[in-house]
């Protein structure tokens, strides 16, 4: 279960491009061990944040801290802490999942044998353990999301960022990537999740914050957001949702 | 520096597994140099028949066919008189030969005799050609059968003429296969200063495909850029500095294998060059890779789609192949000389001339060496400068 002490604390984290204010002022702590959900609508600045978290992006102000390093001045202990799924497959699809693995595992920090021996781990965890050796390039949507997730596992990082992990799969590797999910909390892992699935987040999160126009607009369990709108027993998480950004379009 | 060598040998891992860039980068420009060969550069060796009909069927004749078989390139088709008459007359032959009845005895009593060439109209070139071979191989057979005569007749009284025989026999034989005057080919531009255009269409093939590389692997960053490897990578332990550095080392390892692969062939099949003129060609290769490398950084850096990636490569390819001496000479003025000074191709093109035609080594290549390096190290530090992962990221 979660703990109260805070793994991730972001403090007045703001991010500007091209004088357009993505991100302003959003301060949050995800606490040791929770399934921490960000939700919010298109470009309401969720992939911005987890960029500046991930050490990818400089903030123009404010810090994170995570596991006791700051992001800005410690980015190399804190990428020993991290792993990192990002929204888009970014994997190389002319290559077998193992080789793969190993590669980002190696960049990690891994030795050879280490990367070997945790990527046959990840993918039997992921369920992929008998098509280790094929080119990513043949496998299916969902598959290739497992993958995806897998890479982030390589080096047993202690947080996780999953950025919309579920996008565009059948509801059997969704719920194959839920159970993954649940069991690396429960094994200890501190996980920050986006996702446009409402029922999803519900179902996985702890904690959530809605985030919107760069800011954080509610945070609390998902019981809690659901009674600032209504009857928490009635009241969906995609009220809850649209009735704090809005029903207007974003794209 | 682990790190990147790693990246860079991941990088060739990726090329070797991508059918699609081994056939461009490797596969079309061993088609391209073998029909520039088969066009430019064949070998030009004579090949004919000599159709021949035996009327005299003795020891003499029968040598006389045997030595026009073991002429390179001639072959020996028999007929009875009258099939060669039939086939002069239909022109499926335009020469022929007739041993006569006699000739033999002829040869071995020193009469005077003769081989009958049969000709339809001037009898064709090859013809012409089959009957002059044939003319000097009855000629020495007709001077060996006077030599023997000759020397029986002058120690006739010491030594028996079977012991003559066997030693005058041994000797001609000996000088059948090891002549006492050689007639030796020689091809004019290995001692001469006329340019063999194999020598530099190889260099022309391989700095162009090195060069349309560029392309390839300017692509493969943006795409890694777009589909974020390149920045969960920076996820990873490793430096944006290392990514770089990966990306140069692994654009420089794919232009070496490639080019290594090139010359290989062409000194496996061709020839073309000694293996000391190979290594230092791969040393060449080595800084030539390098500055095509940078290059590709260059243009991925400062483009920001794929097809800016693109036609940038594409426009910088096509106007060094043209410019920089690749399918013709350069001269020494003009608004062409001018103009590829301004192309990698001109200098690496004369540097591996220079080397692989044997008539120049690495330090006569200094200058183009250096000049090669200076683009690499100018356009990787530009690189260095403008380098991005993504549009945004650090």
């Amino acid at each position: 279960m979660a703990h109260m002490e805070a793994f991730l604390a972001a403090t007045g984290l703001t991010k500007s491009f091209d004088s357009v204010q993505v991100v302003d002022s959003v301060s949050f702590t995800v606490r040791s061990q929770e399934i921490f959900g960000l939700l919010g609508p298109n470009g309401a600045g969720k992939t911005t944040t987890i960029r500046m978290l991930s050490t990818v992006l400089d903030p123009d102000d404010g810090d994170v801290n995570i596991g006791g390093h700051s992001v800005a001045k410690e980015s190399d202990a804190v990428r020993r802490l991290i792993g990192v799924c990002p929204q888009e497959l970014a994997l190389y699809p002319e290559l077998s999942a193992t080789d793969n693995l190993v590669f980002f595992g190696r960049m990690a920090g891994l030795s050879g044998s280490q990367a070997k021996e945790s990527a046959a781990d990840v993918l039997e965890r992921v369920g992929l353990t008998d098509r280790a050796k094929d080119a990513v390039r043949k496998y299916s949507g969902g598959m290739k999301r497992r993958v995806n997730i897998a890479i982030a596992l390589m080096s047993r990082p202690q947080m996780l960022f999953l950025d919309e992990p579920t996008v565009g799969i059948d509801p059997q590797s969704r719920n194959h990537i839920f159970d993954t999910v649940l069991a690396l909390r429960d094994e200890g892992m501190t996980v920050l999740y986006t996702t446009h699935y409402m029922e999803e987040a519900d179902r996985l999160c702890d904690r959530i914050g809605i985030m919107d126009e760069g800011h954080i607009i509610a945070l609390g369990t998902p019981a809690e957001l659901k009674a600032q709108v209504g009857d928490a027993d009635t009241t969906t998480l995609e009220e809850v949702f649209l009735s704090l950004t809005g029903r207007s379009l974003r794209d | 520096m682990v790190r990147p060598l790693l990246l860079a040998l991941f990088e060739v891992k990726r090329f070797l597994a991508d059918r699609g860039a081994l056939a461009f980068s490797i596969a079309l420009p061993i088609l391209l140099f073998a029909l520039m060969v088969g066009v430019f550069g064949g070998e030009t060796s004579f090949n004919s028949t000599a159709h021949v009909a035996d009327l005299d069927g003795g020891d003499a004749a029968r040598k006389l066919i045997e030595r026009i078989e073991d002429v390179d390139g001639l072959d020996v088709r028999r007929y009875t008189e009258a099939e060669l008459n039939d086939a002069l007359d239909r022109s499926a032959v335009l020469t022929g030969f007739v041993i006569p009845a006699g000739f033999t005895t002829a040869l071995e009593s020193g009469m005077p005799t003769t081989v009958r060439v049969k000709r339809r109209g001037n009898g064709g070139d090859a013809g012409q050609i089959t009957a002059a071979i044939v003319q000097g191989v009855a000629d020495g057979l007709a001077s060996e059968y006077e030599l023997r005569r000759a020397l029986g007749t002058l120690v006739s009284d010491a030594i028996p003429p079977e012991q003559v025989e066997a030693h005058t026999g041994v000797l001609l034989g000996d000088a059948r296969r090891d002549p006492p005057v050689r007639v030796v080919n020689q091809t004019l531009n290995e001692e001469s200063e006329e340019e063999d255009i194999l020598d530099r269409l190889l260099p022309g093939v391989i700095v162009m495909f090195l060069l349309f590389s560029v392309t390839l692997n300017a692509q493969t960053l943006i795409e890694e850029r777009r589909n974020g490897t390149l920045e969960r990578l920076l996820t990873t332990q490793l430096s944006t500095g290392q990514l770089f550095a990966g990306k140069f080392l692994a654009g420089v390892s794919r232009g070496m294998l490639q080019t290594i692969i090139l010359l290989v062939l062409a000194f496996v099949v061709l020839r073309i060059a000694g293996l000391n003129a190979l290594a230092q060609s791969a040393v060449l290769a080595l800084v030539v890779s390098a500055a095509a490398s940078a290059i590709a950084l260059l243009i991925a850096t400062v483009a920001r789609t794929e097809d800016q990636a693109t036609w940038g490569a594409v426009f910088i390819t096509m106007f060094m192949t043209v410019f920089g001496g690749t399918f013709f000479p350069i001269g020494d003025s003009g608004v062409l000389e001018l103009l590829s000074r301004f192309t990698l191709n001109r200098y690496a093109i004369d540097a591996y001339e220079g080397i692989l035609g044997e008539t120049a080594t690495l330090g006569d290549a200094t200058f183009e060496m250096a000049l090669l390096g200076g683009v690499a190290v100018v356009c990787l530090i530009v690189a260095r400068v403008l380098f991005r992962v993504s549009s945004e990221a650090k």
